[in-house]
């Protein structure tokens, strides 16, 4: 090798294509090495891609599966099951609680994301401005807020909502149970809290990479703050702001721990969305195979916003 | 607007180094700035009231859920790690501790193939790992029971390898975007030297990885220490649950030791706490953890 610098000129500027062809100052020997196939490199891939497809492809498709048969928990189907066609299909269109699931589901996404998003933005807005201490300050409670595993933030949620918590206090009624009064929206609330921190950090990050000569620019263009907020902001954050919904979608529908911490689906599967509704199908009224039907449609919900996130991050690298 | 530009770039350069980096300059007026301050300190107030009960009951000897003005003792934490509830917390510590080595040894060599070998369809797979780290678990839960089931694996080991699994598609992508960064020529001497493979990943590649490495690992293990579905569903003994599920043991009494439930909870955020401060040490802002969907 000629001198330690050669590779690396040669791989800086197209290290896609770089087989291609224009490898001329390199004497032939290791660096084309590497373009070739290795059987080694299986070996490497070898431990994830075995755990993957075994843990996690499978059963995937497994569930699939399992939607149609008549598998349960326990009693006799739970050792002699079959595949039952269209049966639980049937039984999940005219499900009541499976619509009503749906729906809450969508709403307390909705309210999620909305919430995250607005909060996380404005957060990350009032930051740039506020004086470092209360900056700081306000900064890590939010970001405490995050941290935290689910059943923390679910108990201390409870505790503060429930009859007699810190909420109805401090609001002069101490007896009104807003969890029980008002569960979906209290929920809803409980995740958002729970959520902002990384949608205020991510958006953050971004603001700060607007360069500060364009919004100069439009300062000495006479646009208010408003005009500067809306003309060149958030246009220059919609792709972070895109990605950072879809994943907040993807965090809230696997933030199953919180809300089973909290109400575990009810009062009256007043906050069962799909995911608690699988489960509670499947292992509190032993439909295993119905169980993982509802979570076929919760896959079909995912793989509609999974694809969107991909294609959304691709575009951005 | 180009000429703006042409005549402005040059202005806004000066302005930059004659004043420190500091706000832009509008924004500095001092009317905006108090409402700033306001409503920021107003959304610290609201983000820290949910927390409120937390702190206080968890010192309070007859904390209830209300908060009041607590009678201060050590006893709630006290109770909260001895005897079984200690035992759900080293549970936790396995359960996470074998997921996260599991997760972070495999993705490390598969995102070191990823980054540096030729492997045929390596584009598709890197969009089928990306996607697979948005999977929610509630639908894995149930096939994986059954699988579990059938073999009579239903205990804390083969659930910490399922959430090794869960967590393994966001490693591999986050520890092959540390290999990408480091420099080729590097490894190029070792090979020179007729270094092995494993001596490249383990001498070479490895430490200069290292935050990627770290902060995959911290990734993991924070994922599983919170997840409350899989050991839900995964683990039937009782003596073998983690602290995520331990907890409903305290509710579940006749008499509820609201006390020791804060105290509890409390403790099980603080490991999550000390390796996010851990994180933001070894690279800028912990954020990077992030991307991918939590347990």
């Amino acid at each position: 090798m000629a001198s330690p610098s050669n590779p690396m000129t040669i791989a800086a500027p197209a290290p896609a294509n770089a087989g291609a062809g224009a490898r001329p100052a390199v004497p032939e020997g290791r660096p084309a090495d590497r373009e070739r196939f290795q059987w080694g490199s299986i070996a490497l891939l070898a431990p994830s891609m075995v755990l993957l497809i075994v843990l996690f492809i499978i059963p995937v498709v497994y569930a699939f599966y399992l939607g149609f048969t008549n598998l349960q928990l326990v009693g006799i189907n739970a050792a002699y099951w079959h595949f039952t066609g269209l049966a639980n299909l049937h039984q999940l269109l005219s499900d009541q609680v499976f619509r009503t699931s749906v729906w809450l589901t969508l709403i307390f996404i909705v309210g999620s994301v909305v919430g995250v998003v607005v909060i996380g933005l404005a957060l990350a807005v009032l930051m740039q401005t506020a004086l470092a201490p209360l900056r700081i300050l306000a900064g890590g409670i939010v970001i405490i807020a995050w941290m935290m595993p689910a059943i923390t933030a679910g108990m201390t949620w409870y505790a503060s909502t429930t009859a007699g918590g810190t909420f109805g206090t401090l609001l002069g009624m101490p007896n009104s149970d807003f969890l029980h009064n008002e569960p979906l929206l209290i929920v809803t609330l409980a995740n958002v809290w729970s959520q902002t921190g990384f949608a205020m950090m991510v958006l953050g990050a971004a603001l700060r990479n607007i360069p500060r000569d364009i919004l100069e620019a439009a300062d000495i263009e006479n646009a208010s703050r408003w005009q500067r907020f809306t003309r060149i902001t958030l246009p220059l954050l919609r792709s972070t702001i895109v990605t950072t919904v879809l994943l907040i979608i993807l965090i809230s529908l696997a933030n199953f721990g919180l809300i089973y911490v909290m109400t575990q689906g009810g009062p009256g599967n007043a906050t069962n969305i799909l995911p608690l509704y699988s489960y509670q199908q499947a292992f509190q009224f032993n439909n295993l195979a119905y169980g993982a039907l509802v979570g076929n449609a919760l896959v079909l919900l995912c793989a509609i916003f999974g694809v969107i996130y991909v294609r959304v991050s691709r575009a951005r690298t | 607007m180009t000429v703006n530009d042409a005549v402005l770039a040059p202005a806004a350069a000066e302005d930059g180094l004659v004043k420190p980096p500091a706000n832009p300059k509008s924004l500095r007026s001092l009317g905006g700035q108090t409402i700033c301050n306001i409503l920021l300190g107003l959304f610290g107030i609201l983000f820290l009231l949910p927390m409120a009960w937390l702190v206080f009951a968890s010192v309070d000897t007859h904390a209830s859920w209300g908060i009041e003005v607590p009678h201060l003792t050590g006893h709630n934490f006290a109770d909260a790690l001895s005897g079984s509830n200690l035992e759900s917390i080293i549970n936790s510590i396995v359960m996470a501790g074998v997921a996260t080595a599991i997760a972070t040894i495999c993705g490390a060599l598969a995102a070191y193939a990823l980054s540096r070998r030729r492997i045929p369809w390596k584009g598709p797979l890197l969009l089928g790992v990306l996607f697979l780290s948005g999977v929610p678990l509630a639908i894995l839960v149930i096939p994986v029971f059954q699988m579990f089931s059938t073999i009579g694996w239903l205990s804390l080991l083969p659930c910490s390898l399922f959430l090794a699994v869960t967590s393994l598609p966001f490693e591999i992508y986050l520890i092959k975007n540390f290999i990408d960064a480091v420099p080729r020529d590097v490894e190029e001497a070792a090979r020179m030297e007729r270094a092995s493979t494993f001596h490249i990943l383990t001498r070479v590649v490895g430490p200069l990885a290292l935050p990627g490495i770290g902060a995959a690992a911290i990734y993991g293990f924070v994922t599983s220490w919170g997840s409350f579905l899989v050991p839900l569903v995964l683990i039937t003994d009782p003596t073998q649950q983690p602290g995520s599920i331990a907890i409903f043991g305290f509710i579940g009494n006749a008499y509820v030791r609201y006390g020791d439930i804060a105290a509890f909870s409390l403790i099980y955020a603080v490991p999550i706490f000390l390796l996010y401060a851990l994180s933001s040490r070894l690279f800028r802002g912990g954020f990077v953890l992030s991307g991918a969907v939590k347990g």
